[in-house]
């Protein structure tokens, strides 16, 4: 094994998988930021790339990159742990590169297609071969069919690598999500007339993919991340894998009901989803309480610690997001003057980075550690790992500063556009004029460039981290106890 | 079905929400810390937390107007923050019993 320089032959087979993942996943990462920071232009300054890039487009790419930057870095953190975690080699390894280059190929085709046709009509061939038209899930329908088919690649890569060598409880809740995983992403695929019908199915992707299978694939991923970098004992991660998914599926399915409040669904579901968002934030509490009593019992002995310091962020991050941004306008009663504002994109923007991104940072991390040879990434690194640190500040610092900004928009559109106004046209244009709202957008773009300047650090840093690096990284697992 | 909140109260909705959250986090937290360390006074501070936190869900419950069944919610809210901490830490306890009790090698 060679140390201090990146070298394939550190990784085995889904490892060297995992990484063209995991590169993709950091270009989606830098596009979802650009296109963002051009939407953000464009909320301060209307007429920039007017009839070029429109709002709506800028937007749209925004958040698709955001869902398969993140979907690549899951995928490429299952392939890193499945040979370790089988004990095996990985089945279809070159059916799982050819899968690869396909995704990667219908990503790279959408978003052309995305940049080239913005206006147009819509029917049987757009839907088809333009834009589905549902928000989020804009993908024409062949690349619809397209991830489904790589999905169940993904799928058979995983579950009969596993079958070939040993299950686990990881393996089973993991296979078992992926199931879920490739299935409801069906349900965004019907066409139906009905817009009310037709918005119930795309919620099922929606927050099911996020509240739900994504929460436990993040759990699955995690768990086994603790075992490899604190090397905290298999049998507690999966005990807590087990409470953490009773937890996430007890509340977040039926949390699907906050989605239905306003779509035409019947009114039963105000309760359902009142009920079940109320307790969305419990899984959350008992997160707080496992923390301590494992930083009070266990000391964070590491040898990677920028990996370490983004899944604390994971934890802050996902509680603040999720659990404080979310309950705060969940229930109808608010909701009603929430719904689709800026505040929903404040939450969104600090949930996703919290729950979402810092895991798939933190895995870039332990990627890049092995890729180098199993290197020490601890304390005493070169430049007292200032690029690290600074990028997990800039980063934090900027979300948080645009989640802040977009609340104050958010509360402003609540108040005066919903509650004074009560939805016009005219309490539309109010809001968006009102000093409040434009001063916000201000902030927005500062700290949107503050979060650009973080990524731009952390890839930098992600390229140079351990270079000439001859320390090897302590064996916790075969350590600890 | 609903009552919606009157536009007056709107911030003191979104403060009340928000500080159920962070009042149950706050709870957990210096509950799990005092029973760790044994120390009675973050006890103490604990249920503070889950007074501040209880507080909050009336405020709420009056402003969002949680009448009839959805003083369920209120209920459960009351209830189940005061309760899970408890349960998740006879948990911890629990699972890191078996570890200290099991000799098999981590990662096992």
């Amino acid at each position: 094994m060679r140390t201090g320089i990146i070298d394939s032959a550190n990784l085995n087979g889904g490892q060297q998988l995992a990484v063209k993942y995991f590169s993709v996943a950091v270009v989606l990462f830098l596009a979802q930021m650009l296109f963002g920071l051009a939407a953000a232009i464009q909320f301060v300054r209307p007429d920039f790339l007017y009839n070029v890039l429109d709002f709506s487009v800028n937007r749209m790419v925004h958040i698709n990159a955001m869902v398969v930057w993140m979907l690549y870095g899951f995928v490429g953190a299952v392939y890193w742990l499945l040979e370790e975690e089988s004990g095996t080699r990985i089945v279809g390894l070159g059916l799982g590169n050819l899968a690869f280059w396909v995704l990667t190929a219908a990503v790279a085709v959408v978003v052309v297609v995305y940049l080239l046709v913005q206006t147009g009509p819509g029917n049987d061939l757009t839907r088809w071969f333009v834009n589905e038209g549902r928000e989020y899930l804009e993908a024409p329908r062949w690349a619809d069919l397209g991830i489904v088919a790589v999905l169940g690649v993904f799928f058979y890569n995983v579950a009969a690598t596993f079958s070939k060598g040993r299950w686990s409880g990881i393996a089973g809740v993991l296979t078992l999500d992926l199931v879920a995983l490739a299935g409801l992403y069906c349900a965004g695929m019907f066409y139906l007339t009905n817009i009310t019908a037709d918005q119930y199915w795309w919620w099922w992707v929606i927050h099911l993919w996020v509240e739900a299978t994504w929460e436990v694939l993040v759990g699955c991923i995690m768990a086994w991340g603790l075992m490899h970098m604190l090397g905290v004992r298999r049998r507690i991660v999966e005990t807590w894998l087990y409470i953490e998914v009773a937890l996430m599926f007890g509340s977040g399915i039926l949390g699907l009901g906050h989605h239905y409040f306003w779509i035409g669904t019947p009114d039963y579901w105000f309760s359902i989803g009142g009920f079940f968002s109320a307790l969305e934030p419990i899984p959350l509490v008992a997160m707080v309480v496992h923390s301590v009593y494992d930083a009070g019992v266990h000391k964070f002995k590491n040898g990677n610690h920028p990996a370490l310091a983004w899944i604390i962020a994971h934890t802050f991050g996902n509680f603040l997001g999720a659990g404080v941004w979310g309950f705060m306008h969940t229930l109808p009663q608010i909701n009603l003057y929430t719904h689709g504002t800026q505040w929903t994109a404040s939450h969104g923007h600090l949930a996703f980075f919290g729950a979402y991104a810092t895991i798939n940072i933190a895995f870039f991390y332990i990627a890049m550690q092995t890729w180098r040879g199993n290197i020490w990434l601890g304390g005493g690194l070169a430049g007292g790992g200032w690029k690290w640190k600074w990028a997990l500040a800039l980063l934090n610092l900027g979300v948080i500063g645009m989640t802040v900004a977009l609340l104050i928009a958010g509360y402003e559109q609540s108040f005066i556009e919903r509650a004074v106004e009560g939805s016009t046209w005219g309490g539309y244009f109010a809001a968006q004029q009102h000093p409040w709202f434009q001063q916000a957008m201000a902030w927005r773009l500062v700290f949107g460039v503050v979060t650009l300047a973080g990524v731009l650090l952390l890839v930098w840093d992600l390229l140079t981290i351990g270079v000439g690096e001859m320390r090897r990284a302590p064996q916790l697992a075969a350590e600890a106890g | 079905m609903i009552e919606p909140v009157d536009p007056e109260d709107l911030r003191l909705v979104f403060v009340a929400a928000a500080a159920i959250v962070v009042g149950g986090a706050g709870y957990a937290g210096l509950f799990a810390w005092a029973r760790l360390k044994n120390r009675r006074r973050w006890l103490a501070g604990a249920y503070v937390c889950y007074a501040a936190l209880a507080a909050a869900v009336l405020l709420l419950a009056r402003t969002a107007h949680l009448n009839g069944a959805w003083q369920g919610v209120v209920v459960l809210m009351l209830v189940g923050y005061l309760l899970a901490p408890h349960g998740i830490w006879h948990l911890c306890a629990a699972s890191h019993r078996l570890e200290r009790s099991s000799r098999a090698p981590p990662g096992d």
